[in-house]
């Protein structure tokens, strides 16, 4: 009898790349070769798991306390034991009535932990729930991995408190180094529509008589690669937005059954400024839920303005039987988008142990 | 048939054949679904092709590899999407009943469960080596490894090896 880690080797030597997927990867690899670029790495996305604030929330910074009010609120609970490797920077930069502070940082050998405020001076576009909607980059000049996410907001001062983790790869120390820390717009207003019953008669849904084929963008589901072939799938038409749909910002634009199969279309209009999304599901009288088959998105247009983007899910549950289903989702959304041009540049000094 | 091992000017081409097992093994066994790896799998490498990191050794580049791999799934896993849409019936034309079921335990584990498990039993990784490459403590790790082993109890049968190093 195999022993598990040779059993686990037998099946897993098994999973590879198909050809296809090779060569395409291998294609980019070679056409990206005459674009090579020795830059310094920057990051629009956070890509690292943020585990971070669990150990920044054990931080705390008594020296910061009267000029960074919101950071220190955030550390305040904490020991005090790590607070002598926290440096203060507090370098700023100021656009369209938004300051962004580079508050303190931490280094610690390959890693820095980096605090951010971002505090409006004029109106009410910063709150709890600003997300920096992926806008920020992170130049330094080593490789590494960055994050960035929101710790903390002081109502009072209209603060809201970021934390960049950063980590180096290879065990370079990086004290000495510099990083640029900027953001071009963000987004706030955010709110969650969770768990929430639509207000539409399942039993009501018929065969689409308009639908249309279209490029899907992307999606998901046991069944999207059976369905979204060579990109292209068949969607309902998008028919003007139904009333009573409970979720400003997302309109319900179809619902109907093509090949069998129960389809419900939304759609957002300026999505990239806004960011709203969200899923359907079905619940039985029991409340068994059931979840969607597959989900494809595709727009009206691209890059201009007026552009729409529609998802659509479906499910596998048959016409004569959909009666018994009630339609839930869970949706978020966002009402204000700001755009400027914050830049930070700082150094990253590492604090002497007392 | 084991590649040859890398140089550290390797062209991107020679760097992504070499590691292409390696990323698209430990995307599924986190993910578990052939879709799901096939997407991270293009998107760690085009990470690798747009950002060409420079690296000081192989074991660094490795644990880029993993790394990335697993920030792509967490990626993926955390869309609002994928937490509801993806079931876990997408899997591989495995050779025989035992690989399937092996599978399926696999995939009932939680997802941080499986990628420990995958580094110590296939890429014969230490617990110090994992907790470098997830950026979790060792002793994190050491009881992810303990927890999982517990969930699998039915299925692994305790012998020197699979003691190794806890």
């Amino acid at each position: 009898m195999m022993m598990f880690s040779e059993e686990y080797r037998h099946m897993i030597d098994q999973v590879h790349p198909n050809d296809e997927l090779l060569c395409h990867i291998l294609e980019s690899a070679h056409s990206g070769k005459e674009k090579k670029s020795k830059t310094s790495a920057s990051f629009r996305k956070p890509v690292i798991a943020v585990i971070a604030v669990c150990i920044c929330m054990s931080l705390s910074v008594p020296v910061l306390a009267e000029k960074v009010e919101p950071v220190y609120q955030l550390m305040y609970t904490v020991s005090p034991e790590l607070a002598q490797f926290f440096m203060p920077v507090q370098k700023s930069d100021e656009d369209n009535g938004i300051k962004m502070e580079v508050a303190s940082a931490c280094i610690r050998g390959n890693a820095a932990d980096i605090y951010i405020t971002m505090q409006d001076l004029t109106g009410d576009r910063i709150d709890g729930t600003t997300d920096l909607n992926d806008s920020y980059s992170i130049n330094r000049p080593f490789s590494s991995l960055a994050s960035c996410q929101r710790v903390g907001y002081d109502q009072k001062t209209k603060t809201a408190t970021f934390l960049i983790s950063i980590t180096e790869w290879g065990n370079q120390k990086i004290a000495g180094d510099k990083i640029t820390f900027s953001v071009g717009e963000f987004i706030s207003g955010k709110k969650d529509y969770e768990d929430i019953r639509v207000p539409v008669d399942l039993s009501s849904a018929a065969t689409a008589k308009n639908i249309k084929k279209v490029d899907s963008t992307g999606g998901s589901g046991k069944d999207y690669e059976k369905y979204i072939v060579e990109g292209k799938t068949t969607a309902l038409t998008p028919s003007r937005a139904m009333d009573g749909f409970p979720v400003e910002g997302i309109e319900l634009t179809g619902i109907g059954y093509i090949g069998g199969k129960l389809h419900i279309q939304t759609a957002v209009y300026d999505n990239l400024d806004k960011d709203n999304h969200g899923y359907f599901y079905l619940k039985d009288a029991d409340g068994s839920i059931v979840d969607l088959d597959y989900a494809f998105s595709f727009l009206n247009q691209f890059q201009q303005p007026g552009r729409i983007d529609y998802d659509e899910c479906v499910f596998d549950v048959p016409q004569k039987k959909i009666g018994n289903y009630i339609l839930y989702g869970s949706f978020v959304t966002s009402s204000m988008h700001t755009e400027g041009n914050w830049r930070v540049t700082f150094p990253l000094k590492q604090a002497e142990a007392s | 048939m084991k590649p040859e091992p890398l140089r550290p000017d390797d062209c991107a081409e020679k760097v992504i054949r070499f590691y292409a097992d390696m990323v698209y093994r430990l995307a599924y066994a986190r993910t578990g679904t052939k879709c799901d790896a096939d997407e991270i799998f293009q998107e760690v490498f085009l990470r690798y092709i747009k950002k060409q990191p420079v690296f000081n050794n192989e074991e660094h580049r490795k644990a880029w590899m993993i790394r990335v791999t697993i920030n792509c799934s967490n990626k993926l896993w955390n869309s609002v999407w994928k937490r509801k849409a993806e079931p876990l019936t997408d899997t591989m034309p495995f050779e025989t009943k035992q690989d399937m079921d092996l599978s399926d335990e696999l995939q009932q584990l939680p997802q941080k469960y499986r990628e420990v498990i995958h580094l110590f039993y296939y890429e014969n990784m230490s617990l110090e080596e994992i907790s470098r490459a997830l950026n979790r403590k060792n002793s994190t790790v050491r009881t992810q490894l303990t927890r999982a082993r517990a969930l699998l109890r039915n299925i692994l049968k305790e012998d020197d090896d699979v003691q190794r190093g806890i």
